[in-house]
C-alpha cells in the first residue's frame, strides 16, 4: 500500500463534486414509487384476481395483504434509514409490528378456514404464473434496492441485506395475493410465507456477498487486502 | 440536492452535545462539518484540510484495535477511502463526528474479523524460512561455524581462495571460471581440490582447540 499522505494526495486529487443524497424518507418513496409502478404493469399485463372485490371485504384476507404491502413500506424506510452510516440500528426493528400482523392474520386465516386442496386439486398452470409473478415482482426492486443502497456495501452489508430483503419479500406476498387466486391453505401458506422466506433467506445469504461484489467494485482495494509480504 | 444545509446551526448543538462524553470529539468536528460540505460542492483544499485534520483521530481509533502499526495505518487508509467513497451519504445538517465515528468502526471491525478469518487458516513463515537469490545476503552467516569457515576461506593461499569462491560460493561452472579467471580448467581443478583439503585441515584444527 502507498503511505498516509500519498493517498490523500491522490483522494484529493480525484474529489470531483458530489450530489448529495435525497433524505431516507424521499429515496425509500423513490423504491416505493417503481415497486408501484412494476404492480402497476403486472396488473395490466395480467389482471387483478377476478374475486378480489368479494376478497375485499374479508377482514382477515384485507388484514393480512395490507399487513405484507404495510410491511414492504416500513422494511424500505428502514433500510435506507440504516444504510446511513450515523442512523440507529433500531430502525431496523420498525417493521416488526406490522410482520407480527401479516404473519399472524396468515396463520389465523388458515387455523380457522383451512382448506387443504380446492375439489379439482392444485393446479399446476397457476403455480407456474405464481412463480412467474413473483420472479418480475421481486428481481426487479431487489436490483433496484442493491443499486440505490450500494454504498452501504462498504458500512452495513449484512443489515441493510436482510431488512432490504424483507420490503421486496412482502411487496412481492402482496402481489401475489393481489393477482392470484389461491384458496387452498396450503397455497397460501407455500406462495406467501415461502416466497417471504425464500427471498429473505437468498438476501441474507447472498446479499452479503452481493453487497461484497459491489464493494469490490466500489474498492478494489477491498477485495484484494495486500498480503503481509506485500507491506512496507 | 441538499437536504439540511439550513439548518447548520441545529447541527452545530448536536456535535457539542453528543461530544461531551468524549472531549476529542469536538476537536474541529464543527469545522469538519463545514469543510466536508464544502468538499462536496468539489471544494478540493477543504478536502485537503478535512482528510489532514481527522486522520490522526482515526490513527487514534485504529492503534486501540491493532497491535503493527502496519495493521493500524492500512485500517486508517481503508478509513479514508471509505470516507471518501461514500462522501455523498454525509448531510451537512448532521454532525460530522459520529458519522466519522461510526465508519470507522465499521471498517475496523470488518478488518478485525477478515484478520481473524485469515489467522485461522494462514500460517505467517518465520524469519527462519526466509532465503534470498543474491549470495551476499545470505553469506556471511549469523552462526559461528558459517564464520569460522568464511575466516578459513580468507586465510587460504589467493589461488586457492579464488577457485573456491568462484566455483563453491558464487556456483559457477568450469568454463565460466576459467573465462573470469584467465586460468585453466585443470589448474581451477586442482586448485579447489587442495583448497577444500587445506579448509578441511583447518576447520579440523579449530574444532579440535580447547
Amino acid at each position: 500500500m502507498t503511505n498516509t499522505p500519498d493517498l490523500i494526495d491522490a483522494l484529493v486529487a480525484c474529489a470531483t463534486p458530489v450530489r448529495r443524497l435525497r433524505p431516507p424518507l424521499a429515496r425509500a418513496g423513490l423504491w416505493l414509487l417503481f415497486a408501484a409502478l412494476v404492480l402497476g404493469l403486472i396488473a395490466i399485463a395480467h389482471g387483478v384476481r377476478p374475486d378480489v372485490a368479494e376478497r375485499l371485504r374479508q377482514p382477515v384476507f384485507v388484514a393480512g395483504m395490507f399487513g405484507a404491502l404495510a410491511t414492504g413500506i416500513l422494511a424500505a424506510v428502514a433500510s435506507f434509514r440504516i444504510s446511513l452510516p450515523d442512523s440507529s440500528r433500531w430502525w431496523a426493528l420498525l417493521p416488526l409490528p406490522t410482520l407480527a400482523l401479516w404473519v399472524s392474520t396468515i396463520g389465523y386465516g388458515c387455523s380457522t378456514d383451512w382448506v387443504s386442496m380446492l375439489p379439482d386439486g392444485a393446479n399446476p398452470g397457476e403455480a407456474v404464473r405464481c412463480f412467474a409473478t413473483l420472479l418480475m415482482t421481486s428481481v426487479p426492486l431487489s436490483i433496484a434496492m442493491l443499486v440505490m443502497l450500494r454504498y452501504a456495501a462498504l458500512l452495513r452489508a449484512l443489515e441493510v441485506s436482510i431488512v432490504g430483503g424483507l420490503a421486496v419479500a412482502a411487496m412481492t406476498s402482496f402481489a401475489l395475493s393481489l393477482f392470484h387466486d389461491l384458496d387452498a391453505s396450503v397455497e397460501i401458506l407455500m406462495w406467501n410465507l415461502g416466497s417471504a422466506v425464500l427471498i429473505a433467506a437468498v438476501a441474507s445469504l447472498f446479499g452479503r456477498s452481493m453487497f461484497t461484489w459491489m464493494a469490490a467494485r466500489l474498492m478494489p482495494t477491498l477485495a484484494n487486502p495486500p498480503l503481509d509480504g506485500d507491506r512496507e | 440536492m441538499s437536504a439540511g444545509r439550513p439548518h447548520s446551526s441545529v447541527s452545530l448543538t448536536l456535535v457539542s452535545a453528543s461530544a461531551a462524553d468524549d472531549p476529542r470529539k469536538d476537536v474541529g468536528a464543527e469545522d469538519w462539518s463545514r469543510l466536508m460540505a464544502r468538499a462536496q460542492d468539489g471544494d478540493r483544499e477543504a478536502y485537503r484540510a478535512l482528510l489532514e485534520g481527522i486522520t490522526p483521530y482515526i490513527r487514534s481509533l485504529a492503534a486501540r484495535c491493532f497491535k503493527l502499526p502496519s495493521d493500524a495505518e492500512d485500517a486508517v487508509q481503508d478509513v479514508l477511502l471509505t470516507v471518501h467513497l461514500v462522501r455523498h451519504a454525509y448531510d451537512p445538517g448532521r454532525p460530522f463526528g459520529p458519522w466519522l465515528v461510526a465508519i470507522a468502526n465499521r471498517r475496523i471491525i470488518d478488518r478485525l474479523r477478515r484478520d481473524t478469518r485469515r489467522k485461522t487458516r494462514e500460517v505467517a513463515l518465520s524469519a527462519d524460512h526466509e532465503t534470498f537469490a543474491d549470495p551476499a545476503t545470505n553469506l556471511p552467516g549469523d552462526s559461528p561455524d558459517e564464520a569460522a569457515l568464511v575466516q578459513a576461506i580468507e586465510r587460504l593461499p589467493p589461488d586457492q581462495r579464488q577457485s573456491i569462491r568462484m566455483l563453491k560460493l558464487n556456483e559457477m561452472s568450469l568454463k565460466e571460471a576459467a573465462a573470469a579467471s584467465g586460468r585453466s580448467i585443470p589448474a581451477l581443478k586442482v586448485a579447489t581440490h587442495r583448497a577444500i583439503k587445506s579448509l578441511r585441515r583447518m576447520l579440523k584444527q579449530q574444532s579440535d582447540r580447547p
